[in-house]
């Protein structure tokens, strides 16, 4: 389990990392803006109804992708709770789950607004 | 250069193509394992590939695996590239065939990094096959004139005649040597006496079908493999081979020369069990009584059964004389 000490390390969005990673390239970072929104509103109802059912395959699948994409975007607080819910997934730890995508729910909350800002500030 | 991208998350596939793009690479996607393979597969494919390990299809390590059981294509530099971090997961990947392994989410200056690890490894590749070929080609060619040598033009003559015999089609063997090839050495020197043998090599091969054989088989003597040969076929092709000698003279830097050559033929698609050497050895025989009797001219040695050819064992003097 993540202590709170890591957890307090993380940035929810480290944009930073994030520019050095599309060097800087404002009109790419929007590409991605836009393929992880449409991404997430597609993957989140999968990934939930994966939790509800049970279906610990399709939800350690969904997760990965999630944790990818999060990672790639410098979230993370919220790719760090995808990985989680992945690794419980996988390890067939169905009880843990719920909570698992509420903590990943509650930072996917946050961290959308602070996408969507940035996008808007930008634009500008 | 051209490169793979392998990868089933959209957003990675973007970042991927985009700062790729921006390196200057020739950037082919693909959303799948299986798409991956295919695309490396093909004969102009590209030789670097970033390989996501989990992929629907094929996964990356599978892909690794399949493409190294493939020996005969070039190097391809294969990175696998996921957020899988252990110790185990690199030693996996890196047995399962990939050169490197990068963890998502990846740093822009390192992949370019280690991508041009990849590309020195691949230009290192191409200079060593770059070699090979060119010892292969020194190996079965001859130096001057570039035809085959003797070595090759004996092997794939021996390759050539189990066919013949197998498919029952003719093959002719046209040994020709040039007539009074000292003569031109020692009056116009040796620079143009190679002159003159690079030339009577290209008319030679100007005048045989890409399926048939051109070597050079001695100092002066020239040895060529007509396949499929019908019966009249032979002998017709020598006759006009032997006039593109004497019908004009080849050009030098110190003139023209006037150059005639002679030939023996050998012509069957029964060739029985005898040795390469008995064969040639009947043709060698033939091209002696064309020397003999004139020269510039072509005498057949066409047994009517592969018992009847005749093995003279002595040395026709006018061999000696060139």
């Amino acid at each position: 389990m993540q202590n709170k000490a890591e957890h307090q390390a993380q940035q929810v969005w480290n944009l930073a990392e994030l520019l050095a990673r599309v060097d800087n390239d404002q009109e790419l970072l929007h590409d991605l803006f836009g393929i992880f929104k449409e991404e997430f509103s597609r993957i989140k109802p999968s990934l939930e109804a994966a939790v509800a059912a049970g279906d610990l395959k399709k939800a350690a699948d969904v997760s990965h992708a999630l944790k990818g994409m999060l990672a790639n975007l410098g979230a993370e607080r919220a790719a760090a709770a995808a990985a989680k819910l992945e690794e419980l997934a996988s390890a067939g730890k169905q009880s843990a789950l719920k909570d698992a995508l509420n903590v990943l729910g509650l930072e996917a909350s946050t961290l959308l607004p602070q996408i969507d800002a940035y996008a808007a500030e930008v634009r500008h | 250069m051209k490169i793979l991208i392998a990868d089933d998350e959209m957003l990675s596939r973007r970042l991927l193509e985009k700062t790729l793009d921006r390196a200057g690479y020739e950037v082919v996607v693909v959303e799948n394992g299986k798409q991956a393979l295919e695309k490396l597969c093909q004969p102009d494919g590209p030789r670097l590939a970033l390989l996501d390990w989990i992929m629907p299809e094929l996964d990356g390590p599978s892909v690794c695996r399949a493409l190294r059981k493939r020996s005969e294509q070039s190097y391809i530099y294969l990175v696998l590239l996921t957020s899988k971090g252990s110790k185990l997961d690199t030693v996996h990947g890196l047995e399962s065939g990939a050169d490197d392994y990068l963890t998502k989410p990846f740093n822009a200056e390192e992949l370019r990094a280690r991508l041009r690890v990849g590309e020195r490894i691949l230009l290192l590749e191409d200079r060593l096959v770059e070699a090979r070929e060119n010892m292969r080609f020194r190996a079965t060619h001859d130096a001057l004139t570039s035809l085959l040598n003797r070595g090759a033009i004996m092997d794939l003559l021996g390759r050539e005649l189990h066919r013949s015999q197998r498919e029952k089609k003719s093959t002719a063997i046209l040994l020709g040597d040039v007539d009074h090839f000292k003569r031109v050495n020692d009056t116009r020197g040796h620079i143009v006496g190679d002159e003159v043998l690079i030339e009577i090599a290209a008319r030679l091969l100007g005048a045989v079908r890409s399926y048939d054989f051109v070597a050079r088989f001695g100092g002066e003597e020239f040895l060529v493999v007509l396949n499929n040969c019908d019966p009249a076929f032979g002998p017709n092709r020598g006759e006009e081979i032997r006039k593109l000698f004497s019908c004009r003279p080849i050009h030098t830097a110190k003139g023209p020369v006037a150059v005639t050559m002679s030939f023996g033929l050998l012509q069957s698609a029964d060739w029985g069990p005898k040795p390469l050497e008995h064969l040639l050895h009947a043709v060698d025989l033939a091209l002696y009584r064309a020397k003999g009797e004139g020269r510039d001219c072509l005498r057949i040695a066409m047994p009517e059964t592969k018992d009847e050819i005749a093995f003279d064992e002595t040395p026709h003097p006018a061999r000696q004389q060139n």
